[in-house]
């Protein structure tokens, strides 16, 4: 019994993770409506960027926080501005994956040549010391990440319910056209909301990077479960992207420990099909489907 | 006096004019990975063979000839068949050395055999590259096999006697990444294992890019497993070790197969007090016996001189002892012609433990060097020390607290 708690546990630590990195990624895909493949080099960038933050001055991963979120909002604001805009009338939308496509490669081998391939570990302050409940041990940083994961999803959930910005982004997602008929500047709430899904992504760096060794290839290792998780959820839902995570992690960790570890992508892969085949839009997905996507 | 001078500026002028036969020079391939992912120790193993070659220019060249070195740039599957091609047709090269990956090395070598170009592997360990049957490649180093064997032979000699059990009693996994570097050694591993009458309790693969380990050392720690053999790159090994730490798994030994297991970053990601008594197996490295590995410290001081630093890894190491190995047959044979290459490097006879790397070189089945040896090593206060075989050893073999 201890063992399977402890399977569980693992599992909803791992759905933590998965769900930190990949709110970003659903609030981009379900409302600037674009398949973003350098997501994961986001997170790379992210990581690389508390890294320096944290071994040049000296600081807590954590305080990298100050500097790698509004690091990251820039920088998707430009993406979103430089990239994907002049693209966005293309008839043909397919365009805009290749050029994050385009994109994840270039960010790549651009930290291959600043930061060679080897790794690079950011001081993990204690973070990686386990705290044991009963016969559960746990991870501080792994809890640490769990609890922000949450704050996030509802504070991203209040900021899209409750507020002026929210509100125009919402609306857009609904209907492009009729939110610019009623006087909202489109191109200027698509570049806030690439921001944001991109700061979300400044977040998950911080804290993913005390606890996972940084490498040029380390975001293709994250992005395709947060895709997965994504999809799962339904597209640009925050609370379904959560709950994704967390089946997901749980999915992963007792297919790991009951059938084998190499079986763990086939039973999450698996769980994504299905979903794909029986409910395209999603766990959580309102009519929008992958096809209104691109 | 001043006729050295004039010839020599008139050799020096037709050099930069690039006057096409003004040398008595032999052009070889150097074949690596200079870009890409592989860079780092792709460019490290492009020393070993620079240096072996800058050794024999000073001592005259080969057959009288200079060596002229002509990089190709490997940097994926592609790119190396292009580059063995442009260095064999438009370079005219009369053999190829490499490659330090696999991969790279399986596809390009393939080239060189249709043109009838001796290959010369000095750093790939995969079972392919050998395993083709094909008649111009031949390996000098080590291989996935050897690393196998080592690892098993650790196990016996080392392990079960510092314990003080028996090593048929002991409890042990194999977990591996799934790529055909981990696959292939596990493979020997569990022949080795089953030779020597070892019980092995879990076979589990997983894949590379795993960001999650917690399941397989949840289930290692629960079968009460003794000693793990775990051949990985450098993410699962971090990875393997930070949450096998975590868990409070304490295996009686852990054995790595070369990979993250032997890079320094590794153990500053994971802790010195973590990764400290960790056990690896590779090719020889700098710290050992050096009355085993006669001349390692010319080729250090040759090292430190030409580039400035020590060196990185032991890949420098194994590619230089492979190249003069063969450069130094190729001296003493009589013309460059493919046959000739070929026959003169089938009858070299090195005995063990006369190179800087302490194995010998004498070509077997499927022209592998049949006495290329790994070593085994040991994570102590830091350093990654030689500890078996015994008289390869520089440090004492310690048994984890």
């Amino acid at each position: 019994m201890d063992v399977f708690l402890q399977v569980v546990v693992n599992g909803l630590m791992l759905g933590g993770l998965f769900a930190i990195t990949s709110v970003g990624l659903t609030l981009i895909f379900g409302i600037v409506k674009v398949v973003n493949f350098a997501h994961g080099e986001f997170l790379m960038i992210g990581m690389y960027a508390a890294f320096l933050v944290t071994t040049q001055l000296g600081v807590h991963p954590y305080a990298a926080v100050v500097a790698v979120t509004p690091l990251l909002f820039v920088l998707g604001m430009m993406t979103q501005k430089f990239l994907i805009e002049p693209l966005m009338s293309a008839r043909n939308h397919d365009i805009q994956i290749f050029a994050t496509v385009g994109l994840s490669t270039a960010l790549i081998n651009l930290a291959l040549l600043l930061f060679g391939a080897d790794i690079a570990s950011t001081p993990s302050y204690g973070l990686r010391n386990s705290i044991e409940i009963g016969s559960i041990r746990l991870l501080t940083g792994q809890v640490v990440m769990f609890i922000v994961a949450v704050v996030l999803v509802i504070g991203l959930h209040f900021f899209l319910q409750h507020t002026q910005a929210g509100r125009g982004i919402r609306a857009v997602a609904q209907n492009r056209a009729a939110a610019q008929l009623m006087g909202i500047n489109v191109s200027r709430v698509y570049m806030i909301t690439f921001g944001l899904g991109a700061a979300c992504v400044g977040v998950a760096a911080t804290l993913v990077a005390p606890l996972y060794p940084t490498s040029p290839g380390i975001g293709t290792y994250f992005v395709l479960t947060a895709f997965v998780v994504v999809v799962l959820g339904g597209l640009g839902s925050i609370g379904g992207a959560f709950l994704g995570a967390m089946i997901i992690g749980l999915i992963d960790s007792l297919s790991g420990f009951y059938i084998g570890s190499d079986m763990r992508e086939v039973a999450v892969f698996g769980v994504f099909l299905l979903i794909l085949i029986l409910r395209p839009q999603g766990l959580f997905g309102g009519r929008q489907t992958l096809s209104h996507v691109s | 006096m001043r006729l050295d001078v004039m010839l020599r500026t008139t050799v020096a002028a037709c050099a930069i004019l690039g006057a096409p036969g003004a040398f008595a020079d032999v052009t070889f391939g150097a074949l690596y990975p200079f870009s890409g992912q592989l860079a780092l120790l792709g460019e490290e193993s492009a020393r070993g063979l620079e240096l072996a070659v800058d050794e024999m220019n000073a001592a005259g060249g080969v057959q009288g000839e200079q060596i002229v070195l002509e990089r190709g740039d490997a940097v994926d599957n592609n790119q190396a068949i292009g580059e063995a091609r442009r260095l064999i047709s438009r370079e005219e090269v009369k053999a190829i050395f490499g490659s330090y990956s696999s991969s790279r090395s399986i596809a390009a070598s393939q080239v060189a055999e249709l043109n009838g170009i001796p290959y010369f592997e000095l750093g790939a360990v995969a079972d392919e590259v050998t395993g083709r049957g094909l008649e111009y490649l031949f390996r000098v180093n080590p291989t996935a096999e050897n690393m196998g064997e080592t690892i098993i032979n650790m196990v016996v000699d080392k392990v079960a006697p510092g314990a003080g059990v028996a090593a048929g009693d002991l409890k042990i996994a194999i977990i591996h990444e799934d790529s055909s570097y981990g696959t292939s050694v596990a493979g020997h591993q569990k022949r080795f294992a089953e030779e020597k009458g070892l019980n092995i309790v879990v076979e589990q693969s997983y894949p590379a890019s795993t960001v999650d380990m917690s399941s397989i050392v949840l289930d290692l720690k629960q079968r009460g497993v003794d000693v793990v053999l775990q051949c990985s790159y450098q993410n699962d090994s971090v990875l393997f070790l930070q949450q096998a730490h975590e868990a409070d798994f304490k295996p009686l030994a852990i054995i790595g197969g070369g990979g993250g297991y032997s890079m320094q970053p590794t153990a500053e990601a994971v802790g010195h007090d973590v990764i400290d008594g960790v056990l690896n197996t590779d090719f020889t490295q700098y710290i050992v016996n050096k009355e085993f590995t006669p001349g390692i410290d010319d080729f250090l001081a040759a090292y430190q001189e030409k580039y400035g630093t020590a060196p990185r890894s032991g890949h420098s190491l194994t590619n230089y002892v492979g190249a003069m190995a063969v450069l130094q047959a190729l001296n003493e044979a009589d013309g460059f012609e493919a046959d000739t290459i070929l026959e003169t490097v089938r009858g070299i006879d090195i005995a063990e433990g006369s190179t800087a790397a302490g194995y010998g070189v004498k070509f077997g089945e499927n022209n592998q060097n049949v006495r290329a040896r790994m070593m085994g090593l040991q994570w102590q206060d830091g350093k990654l020390v030689t500890v078996y075989p015994d008289d390869a050893a520089a440090a004492e073999f310690r048994m984890n607290k």
